[in-house]
């Protein structure tokens, strides 16, 4: 017969004699197997990501250790690559480097970390461009170095397309301009300082719009305008550093996020000062023009009438002379008219050239965003640019 | 009285264990077994002054294996030094402990092991089968015959705050290995010798008239003390006589594998809450206690108690009352009461047997003792001298 405790001690006595539920000798395999399965989680993460990780020990610079990454990238198995030093998966040129490296992190301490460019050879003889971090640590009183290789290949090629882009905007004979949507300019390219006459690019970086226009209120205007409709192509008066003003024309848009959220505006300015000037000139010619042939209109009138006069004489009076003066009338009203006919084709041409030469005015699109030369100096007029 | 039967389920639990002279020399030998390459050595003040901590870490040295100490203990070891020990144990990077003293430094050092393998204050542990991650590995090598730490499934640890003993209970408690060596228990005072020894006589008894005994643990009981009550007197006469010496280790080894198993009774309940509230010797308070447990308990297990009689009584073989044969040997080895002599109140004897009732000891007491019942125990001891 089971000997029996009174009251809730009974359970308490079962654990002390050891019949408990977890009343066990000290084990330290169900421990062992806790921490086997961490470590193989662990394992695991490190093997699932991109960047190729390396123990190298201290002392003999032989690999005692790599993640899958590496195997990926160079693709050696892991036994060759245990067999290997690390300096030996690099190209003879930086080698050396590498031993030395490895040599100088053991000697200092694991918070020193140290992050370098160099190119892994992989087994087909590819060179791999490696952002390479390492640092050195201690495990069970044994010295390694850990060796953290990121392929930065996509990264140096997006440098290279964004230098060649910085590049095309340096060198651009526009003026680009790029600020926040507050107006506050980020970045200006040496066209847009020279043409406002900035010594420099950075003296620009930090000012506002207004600052560029004869109008201040225009920067914010075009900023407005570009939040609402994204894109604008205006003809204003610049102003210069030194305060001296000219006439420009601004194409902006909003550079936008791949959600089509706004980041910032770019405006393109150029200098049209000269062919603003050049067409006030025509202007004036073809007016001039104008007036010349309605002179010439008049004349020609103010000359047939006396003349109606002298061939109604003519025709009256016997006269031998009669008939050459009749003749001589005759001559001046075919001059008059080829002038008549001259004047309808003057004016004929002036409206060709109107329509379709040089002066040509563009046509407005319905509610467009750009307008004609004439609009735009009517816009110029009446807001007093 | 309590029902026993033959076929009701018991557990037996040992450690390995090493013993004879020159045991303490192994110590290298078994850390280095075990995967130790830090060892947290655990020890205390005097055993460190007696030589017997350096004798230890030199067997480490000759292994190879580094160590530090740590003897921040006293005797009835606080939390705060569990730990303090820990943090050195988890600063130190250890992997490993090994303890050299008497049950203070090694019940630290299970404190300490438990601590820093779960990473949680000792207190938290109290109670039994509340041990989650096993400790490190842990060699107890005892310098006093007695306390049975490095074999039992206990560690009693001080309270500070509260100023009461907690009992941590756990399989997980049972030291790897023992080194049993008699040389280092020539250097133990006279008192501490015969303190000691009464705590494994107090401990055998207790495994013998335990609700859980079993024929394993009568055994291992009834050998310790045979071996102590013969043993315990002759040594104090001749300390430096290892053969003795290794009789009261090989008495406190029985008990220990008596107790672990069988749990013990009233007589450590009372001696908990009377050490943590006074900070006494252990050995010292059930000494003075035990003879009247005995009294209490008689009428549950009056043929278990009959047989230690018979055994402890003037004469080996003539029946005895039990406590009177107890407290003849306890005056024949120097150690006199009441224990209002060493400092305790009357009026605290309330609260000492509230507190002596939950601990888990009690509950594998032949007799289930009231609080009434404990207060009469103190009040006999707090006069008999």
């Amino acid at each position: 017969m089971r000997s029996e405790l009174p009251d809730g001690r009974d359970a308490l006595r079962e654990k002390i004699i050891g019949l408990g539920e977890t009343s066990l000798h000290k084990s330290y395999y169900p421990e062992l197997q806790s921490r086997l399965a961490e470590l193989e989680r662990f394992r695991a993460l490190l093997d699932q990501t991109y960047d190729a990780i390396f123990l190298i020990r201290a002392e003999t610079g032989k690999l005692a250790d790599v993640n899958a990454s590496v195997r990926a990238y160079l693709g050696y198995s892991k036994k060759e690559l245990l067999a290997t030093s690390f300096a030996d998966l690099f190209s003879p040129q930086q080698k050396a480097g590498f031993v030395e490296l490895i040599r100088k992190k053991s000697d200092l301490p694991s918070e020193c970390r140290q992050t370098c460019i160099a190119s892994l050879m992989s087994r087909d003889e590819r060179e791999i461009p490696m952002e390479i971090t390492v640092r050195s640590v201690t495990f069970g009183g044994e010295q390694y170095v850990v060796a953290i290789a990121r392929d930065i290949t996509d990264r140096i090629r997006a440098e290279r397309e964004l230098k060649i882009k910085e590049s095309a905007l340096e060198s651009s004979t526009n003026g680009i301009l790029i600020a926040d949507l507050t107006g506050a300019v980020m970045y200006a390219n040496r066209s847009f300082a020279a043409m406002f006459g900035y010594g420099e690019e950075k003296a620009i970086t930090g000012r506002n719009l207004e600052a560029f226009f004869a109008d201040p209120t225009v920067g914010e205007k075009i900023t407005g305008h570009l939040l609402d409709n994204h894109a604008i192509v205006q003809e204003t008066i610049g102003l210069r550093n030194n305060g001296s003003p000219f006439h420009i024309q601004v194409s902006g848009s909003v550079v936008q996020n791949d959600a089509g959220q706004p980041l910032c505006i770019m405006l393109i300015a150029m200098d049209i000062t000269g062919r603003f000037l050049t067409d006030q000139m025509k202007r004036e010619t073809y007016a001039q023009l104008g007036k010349n042939i309605e002179q010439f209109a008049i004349l020609g009138d103010h000359i047939r009438n006396p003349l109606q006069v002298i061939v109604g004489y003519a025709e009256m009076i016997d006269d031998p002379c009669a008939e050459k003066i009749l003749e001589q009338s005759r001559r001046i009203d075919e001059i008059i008219t080829e002038l008549d006919r001259g004047w309808v084709e003057s004016a004929n041409v002036r409206q060709f050239l109107r329509k379709h030469g040089d002066d040509a005015e563009p046509e407005c699109p319905p509610g467009g965003l750009s307008r004609t030369k004439r609009d735009c100096t009517d816009n110029h007029k009446t807001t007093g640019i | 009285m309590i029902q026993r039967s033959q076929l009701d389920l018991r557990k037996f639990v040992a450690p390995e264990f090493i013993c004879g002279h020159g045991a303490l020399q192994l110590a290298g030998r078994y850390a280095r077994n075990f995967g130790m390459k830090q060892v947290l050595l655990v020890t205390d003040p005097g055993v460190r002054a007696a030589g017997w901590a350096e004798a230890v870490g030199e067997s480490l040295t000759e292994a190879g294996i580094s160590f530090t100490i740590f003897d921040s203990i006293s005797v009835n070891p606080r939390s705060r030094q569990v730990m303090s020990g820990k943090d050195v144990y988890l600063s130190e990077e250890c992997n490993g402990v090994v303890a050299v003293g008497g049950g203070s430094p090694m019940d630290c050092a299970k404190g300490i092991g438990i601590a820093g393998s779960n990473l949680r204050d000792i207190l938290t542990f109290e109670g039994v089968d509340r041990v989650p991650v096993p400790a490190p590995p842990l060699i107890c090598i005892p310098t006093t015959a007695g306390s049975s730490a490095d074999v039992s499934q206990f560690a009693i640890i001080t309270d500070e705050e509260r100023k009461r003993k907690i009992a941590i209970v756990s399989k997980a408690l049972v030291p790897d290995i023992s080194l049993l060596d008699p040389e280092p228990l020539t250097t133990m005072s006279r008192q501490l010798t015969v303190d000691t020894g009464m705590d494994t006589l107090s401990h055998a008894i207790e495994a013998y008239v335990s609700n859980a005994s079993s024929p394993m643990t009568d055994v291992h009981a009834l050998e310790a003390i045979r071996l102590i009550h013969s043993a315990l007197p002759a040594v104090t006469e001749e300390p430096e006589n290892l053969n003795l010496r290794f009789s009261t280790l090989l008495a406190s080894l029985h008990a220990g594998l008596a107790f672990s198993n069988a749990s013990i009774g009233a007589v450590h309940a009372l001696a908990h809450s009377l050490g943590g509230a006074y900070d006494l010797a252990h050995g010292r308070c059930t000494a003075l206690l035990l003879e009247h447990v005995i009294s209490a308990n008689y009428e549950a297990a009056p043929d278990r108690y009959d047989r230690i009689g018979a055994i402890i009584g003037p004469v080996q073989a003539e029946r005895t009352p039990p406590a009177e044969g107890v407290a003849a040997f306890r005056k024949t080895l120097g150690i006199t009461g009441p224990l209002a002599a060493v400092g305790v109140r009357e009026d605290a004897i309330p609260a000492l047997a509230e507190q002596a009732y939950t601990d888990p000891c009690m509950v594998t007491n032949p007799r289930k003792l009231t609080c009434e019942d404990i207060e009469r125990i103190y009040e006999y001891a707090f006069r008999t001298s």
